[in-house]
């Protein structure tokens, strides 16, 4: 007789499943689980944005490495780097800097991957000076930020490392030197640091350097993918972490004016921020008081906004000025951050990107220093199956209202072996700023530079070919840069302003600028980093719509001063130096 | 102990087939004989280890009694013993699943519903654990095919719609949200899915009326109310969204979410003092929820009580830290799971 007991197995269909427990053990990256909030009729609008990838052409060809091509071992592996438009030469034309990895198993010396700096020779074209201008370093790369740390009006550069951080100075001539010993600001040579932002937080004219770092990272101490539950995704093994694995921190220097900085993490109130895994830092005064605070965007751990209390130290306030969670508190894999005044209300907002499953952050400042996550009323909860790395809160159609363009890409090469429907290479996103505080996603009007798809990650902002409108240079995993060129038709005007700091710091770092034109008044922070690990042009762009001069630009230095300057015609690039009061015209070169 | 005693020398003296071992070891467990019929399960697995009845009944054994570390070796050994049995495979899944192995588990049911294409309940438990899961797409597939044999079942509908919203197929979702409340007009559950993803969507005043209409039904019902406030407070009408969800609160005292955005409604209205006694309310039914705390502490910044603040902030983040699973959905919806069959 094979008579079965379990004749009332049928019993057990009664619901039993549909109360089980969520898994007790959260897996190594933070993915929300949202999904894609339904899109909103579409404006009906045309976009006149079209990007187009000229890296090619233009001569970047620079191969991006990080760790394992097709399998990633450990977390270090996966996180990619930044890139930075700055002009380092002072020629009038913005010039692009790549940092580049590495892998575990190394590289013979000669053939061990650097850095690049691309010099922009105008019409287009850049030409590698990486060796002659002395960054040909190799190493494991991660952030870059800029500023003029000796205020000698040359741009100097930091980046981050797996291992020791460098400062170069710009010598002004082409050329750079690694002062990272004498200026003290390597760090211990053993962190895995990531963002970076110079800042003037005590108003000295000198800028300041925060650094952060992601995790405490050690091979041989972490352990192999599938080995504990943080150490699996969608129940399949990858490589662990974040969560699971020891938090990184964050590091504060004080620029003493000499060429030397001091660490004040600990006197500056940095150090009480605990258990963190820290990203893209960007410095701006977000609460409009005059002082310069810091926002760091964390992965899987609430993100964190220091607040300057105007005495030399900070006080974190993120959770409670509403900046460190998602609109409904949970927690983020916050990776890259924009700060920008989107709905031209005269206040700094904030945009967050987050991992796969989840919205972007868009905190709307609605009174100085409180902040509500605006995202999915604001139209971006549309697209949750993206990983969004870089991002930029930038005007692209020059209608005088900040939009959005991000890349995207998974983390895990062998992504879809694990679930079919998530590839590794996605394409880039754009949302247009509607003016009433909604985005509509236009990514599919915007041009073959943002269908393609990689997986990318660092994303810089500027405007190389100063045609007046912002292109964006574009890292992408294990391939070459993307130089995606905005080729914007329509009779819209714009107007870019390069400040000098000449009470203040003299790049300007931590200013924030207001525009006025036509019936729009637009703010604008000048930021060391944001979008992902990565430096813009530090030349701020306003589109103007259809108002053909600027009537008045109000400029809140770092110093603490507030100036006003006169209008102009709209089309081009001014200069405004520090205690002048004149609105300088400076020709733009192509 | 004299049965006891009997049946194991029997055992032992006669060597009996494990059939037969099988047969003495049910009568023991339905006579409540447990012990005995444990050790007589195992004496016939041990004698022929792949004889499935015995293999399943002890599994299924353990599996009744909850101790599912000790039903899963038993039921797998069943399972491999017939690949195609619906049974075996069920129960391990669900076992695994007990086990917090949900993903062994999604393995087992997808084996299970090969062996039975058409369990329309299977399909039904698959599509909620799938998607806890995060295979949402395959959820949604599953839910619909539900859907199909069973379209006169308003659950049906409803976890079709709730698959297919976590799958992203918000289109899809929208249709069988069209469908459910067109054949069941006076469905509370009905006009509230619908009127919910139509406020998903943007369409805040074509939702409005359906979100009123799920109130009208179900007065009692607490996720209508929820939602009608969000639409008012997506349009800024923070005043009016108080009142609804309060009555939502109402509905469901320890409905954190909706007692959360109330809280968040009288912040918009600067009325600290009510969002604060409102967030104390909803921590003495759910103590251990950090996310009133979270509030708190913006409350009390807002406040300019720093201090008060940054302690609620803390206890936000430990508690947190401690109960990871507590959070409830990101769109700040529960499920809603449908009444047992």
């Amino acid at each position: 007789m094979n008579r079965l007991f379990a004749s009332a197995v049928l019993v057990f269909f009664s619901g039993l499943a549909f109360h089980l427990a969520v898994p007790a053990f959260p897996q190594g990256m933070i993915s929300g689980g949202a999904t894609a909030v339904p899109r909103a009729a579409p404006s009906g609008r045309p976009f006149p944005v079209s990007f187009v990838d000229v890296a090619a052409e233009a001569g970047l060809r620079m191969k991006f490495t990080y760790g394992n091509e097709t399998r990633k071992k450990y977390v270090i592996e996966a996180n990619g780097s930044g890139a930075a438009f700055l002009d380092y030469d002072n020629d009038g034309l913005p010039d692009i800097f790549l940092v580049n990895g590495s892998r575990l198993e190394g590289f013979p010396k000669a053939a061990a991957p650097t850095n690049y700096l691309y010099r922009n020779e105008g019409k287009g074209r850049f030409r590698d000076v990486t060796r002659d201008a002395g960054l040909d370093r190799a190493g494991w790369g991660n952030g870059v930020c800029a500023a003029d740390v000796d205020n000698d009006g040359n741009l100097d550069l930091y980046v981050t490392y797996w291992g020791s951080n460098v400062l170069y100075r710009n010598n002004g001539n082409g050329t750079f030197s690694d002062v990272t010993a004498r200026a003290g600001v390597g760090g211990p040579g053993s962190e895995w640091s990531t963002g970076c932002t110079f800042l003037d937080y005590d108003r000295d004219g000198h800028v300041d350097l925060l650094v952060t770092r992601y995790i405490d990272f050690t091979p041989g101490k972490t352990p192999m993918p599938g080995q504990f539950p943080f150490c699996t995704w969608k129940g399949s093994p990858v490589y662990c972490g974040p969560r699971g694995l020891p938090f990184g921190g964050a590091t504060l220097y004080h620029n003493r004016g000499d060429g030397t900085f001091e660490d004040v993490s600990i006197h500056s109130g940095i150090r009480k921020a605990k258990d963190f895994y820290a990203f893209t830092a960007v410095a701006a005064d977000l609460d409009g008081d005059g002082w310069t605070d810091i926002y760091i965007a964390c992965d899987s751990t609430p993100s964190l906004y220091f607040r300057n209390n105007r005495d030399g130290t900070f006080r974190e306030i993120g959770t409670e000025a509403g900046v460190a969670y998602s609109e409904h508190g949970g927690e983020q894999a916050g990776m890259a951050v924009s700060v920008s005044d989107f709905d031209n209300d005269g206040r700094l907002d904030i945009l967050k990107t987050n991992f796969t499953g989840d919205y972007p952050n868009l905190y709307r400042s609605f009174r100085k220093g409180f902040f509500n996550d605006v995202s999915v009323k604001a139209g971006l909860g549309v697209n949750p199956s993206y990983i969004v790395w870089g991002t930029g809160l930038v005007d692209l159609d020059n209608d005088g209202w900040k939009d959005i363009l991000q890349v995207t890409g998974h983390v895990y090469p062998e992504v879809q072996s694990i679930d079919r429907t998530e590839p590794y290479k996605t394409p880039r996103l754009v949302y247009r700023n509607l003016g009433n505080g909604r985005f509509e996603d236009v990514s599919a009007m915007a041009g073959p530079g943002v269908a393609q798809a990689y997986s990318s990650r660092g994303a810089a902002f500027g405007d190389f070919d100063n045609d007046g409108d912002i292109d964006v240079v574009v890292m992408n995993m294990h391939e070459a840069p993307s130089l995606l060129r905005n080729d914007l038709k329509g009779a819209n005007h714009w107007f870019k302003v390069k400040l000098q700091g000449t009470k203040s710091n003299r790049a300007a770092i931590g200013a924030t600028v207001v525009l006025r034109a036509g019936k729009l008044s637009q703010t604008e922070p000048v930021l060391s980093q944001s979008s992902f690990l990565s430096h813009n042009d530090l030349r701020l762009h306003f589109g103007l719509g259809d108002a053909a001069r600027v009537d008045g630009i109000t400029v809140r230095w770092p110093s603490g001063d507030v100036e006003e300057f006169p209008g102009a015609p709209a089309d081009g690039l001014a200069l405004l130096v520090e205690g002048t009061g004149k609105t300088e015209m400076v020709p733009l070169r192509r | 102990m004299i049965p006891l005693t009997l049946a194991l020398a029997f055992a032992l003296v006669q060597r009996p087939d494990p059939a037969a071992l099988n047969e003495a070891a049910m009568k023991a467990a339905a006579e409540k004989r447990e012990e005995e019929a444990e050790k007589l399960w195992k004496q016939a697995a041990e004698g022929a280890p792949g004889f499935f009845p015995v293999l399943f009944n002890l599994g299924f054994f353990y599996f009744s009694h909850s101790r599912y570390d000790q039903a899963e070796p038993w039921l797998a050994r069943a399972a491999r013993a017939r690949p195609d049995d619906f049974n075996s495979r069920y129960l391990l899944g669900t076992t695994l699943v007990n086990l917090d192995r949900l993903e062994a588990g999604l393995v087992e049911w997808r084996a299970a519903l090969k062996a039975q294409p058409g369990n329309y309940k299977l399909m039904q438990i698959m599509a909620v654990n799938f998607s806890k899961g995060r295979y949402f797409k395959e959820a949604a597939e599953i839910a619909r095919r539900a859907l199909a044999l069973r379209s006169d079942d308003p659950n049906a509908y409803f976890v079709a719609i709730t698959s297919c919203q976590e799958a992203g197929e918000a289109d899809a979702a929208m249709e069988i949200a069209h469908r459910a409340v067109e054949k069941f007009p006076d469905s509370a559950r009905a006009n509230f899915e619908y009127g919910y993803h139509l406020q998903k969507l943007g369409r805040s005043e074509a939702a409005m009326p359906y979100l009123k209409k799920a109130m009208a039904a179900d007065p009692s019902y607490e996720e209508p109310f929820y939602f009608y406030g969000e639409c008012l407070m997506n349009e800024d009408r923070y005043e009016e969204a108080v009142g609804y969800l309060r009555t939502s609160v109402r509905n469901r005292p320890d409905y954190v979410m909706a007692s959360v955005t109330l809280a968040r409604a009288l912040m918009e209205l600067e009325r600290y003092d009510e969002a604060v006694r409102e967030l104390e309310r909803v921590l003495r039914l759910s103590p251990k929820h950090p996310q009133p705390h979270l509030l708190l502490s913006q409350v009390y910044f807002r406040m300019g009580d720093e201090d008060r603040a940054q302690r609620e902030k803390e206890l936000s983040q430990r508690l947190r830290r401690e109960e990871p699973g507590i959070m409830e959905a990101p769109q700040g919806r529960p499920f809603r799971p449908p009444p047992a069959p």
